[in-house]
């Protein structure tokens, strides 16, 4: 069902540009050549991003950050199995599938550990990454409060998580 | 987080590091090409949406919601704000981020910060609005799952969630620091 939805949408798009004369061909040039610039003002950004992401997992520092939320995780009702995910998901999207599918391969795709883990990574967003993109090409750097309230709120999100694998 | 690893990395195996730091680079390159592809075909069809005036259409649809949330948006702002929220629930995450991008430079006024409009609207796309989080679906599916899509009314509770949570946070942040900077003024009288 949901795989008919985006070329469903696009064909309709194209469709409808074409009955009310839009020239499809220019529009696609347009659109191509504004990705080139649009990836030109973002990879800087997530480029930086990546690397610190690498070096804080490569060095040991994320795992030494587990370490340190597991006991304020267990104690908000995030099983210890899961810190590594929660931890991961804001930093990387690959990342954290990658934990996620570990997960599955020691604890079945059935188990209360993994059903939480998958609406943890399908109910958030990776928030480092969303917030350096979306802040790239304005002038606007200094981004306050967001980042915190962000990442707060996917605390929440988790933790709502496990409470609700328990009933649902 | 880059120091801060770099000089844990510099003390535990300082021969990794560079390798580290190129790995990361090479994984910026590869998002880069995907990316590329993705944003190609989706501001392709975003500049038809324009042009056939089905942008202005949805619009019409949502704009009312969105107008009293972001309070003092043009209505440009607000057409790509329509968007990518339409984008997100329908679970095209990808052809979401475009839309948000574009809907940042119509918000920002090229100040030095994010103003409250703009992080609330962060907010939302970093709590995720997708109504079917296919990707993990399909992946317990692959692994056997009896019943893989069991995670989608949590999800969707859990999304829900959070991004109340966010929103309540991101309001109440923009209320506090307005009051401060309203008493600073006061203040120097």
């Amino acid at each position: 069902m949901s795989a008919y939805i985006i070329p469903l949408f696009i064909l309709v798009v194209l469709v409808t540009g074409f009955c009310r004369r839009v020239p499809i061909y220019g529009s696609f040039v347009t659109g191509v050549k504004g990705s080139l610039q649009l990836l030109l003002s973002i990879m800087p950004y997530f480029t930086v991003i990546l690397i610190a992401v690498q070096l804080f997992t490569a060095s040991g520092l994320g795992a030494k950050t587990e370490q340190l939320l597991k006991p304020v995780f267990t104690a908000l009702g995030i099983p210890p199995q899961l810190t590594q995910l929660v931890v991961i998901r804001p930093l990387s999207g690959n990342g954290s599938i990658a934990v996620l599918q570990t997960l599955m391969d020691e604890y079945g795709a059935d188990s209360y550990i993994v059903r939480c883990g998958s609406v943890i990574v399908g109910a958030s967003e990776t928030t480092f990454y969303v917030a350096t993109i979306y802040f790239s090409t304005v002038k606007e750097k200094k981004l306050r409060y967001a980042v915190p309230v962000c990442l707060i709120a996917s605390l929440a999100g988790a933790v709502a998580a496990c409470a609700l694998c328990r009933i649902i | 987080m880059l120091a801060g690893g770099l000089i844990f990395l510099t003390v535990t195996a300082p021969q990794t590091a560079f390798s580290v730091m190129l790995t990361g680079t090479t994984n910026a390159v590869e998002l880069a090409l995907s990316l590329f592809a993705v944003y190609a075909i989706w501001l392709s069809v975003l500049e038809i949406m324009d042009k056939a005036g089905i942008s202005k259409a949805v619009n019409k649809l949502l704009a009312p919601l969105w107008k009293r949330i972001f309070k003092g948006e043009s209505d440009k702002a607000l057409e790509y704000i329509s968007l990518n929220f339409s984008a997100n629930l329908l679970g095209m995450g990808s052809a979401a981020t475009p839309m948000g991008i574009k809907a940042m430079e119509h918000m920002s006024k090229g100040r030095e910060k994010a103003s409250d409009n703009m992080i609330l609207f962060l907010v939302f796309n970093a709590t995720s609005i997708q109504l079917i989080p296919a990707t993990v679906v399909g992946m317990r599916a692959a692994e056997g799952s009896a019943n893989a899509a069991d995670i989608i009314l949590p999800s969707l509770l859990a999304t829900v969630i959070s991004t109340a949570v966010g929103v309540t946070l991101a309001k109440l942040c923009g209320k506090i620091s307005g009051k401060m900077r309203k008493k600073l003024p006061l203040s120097r009288r």
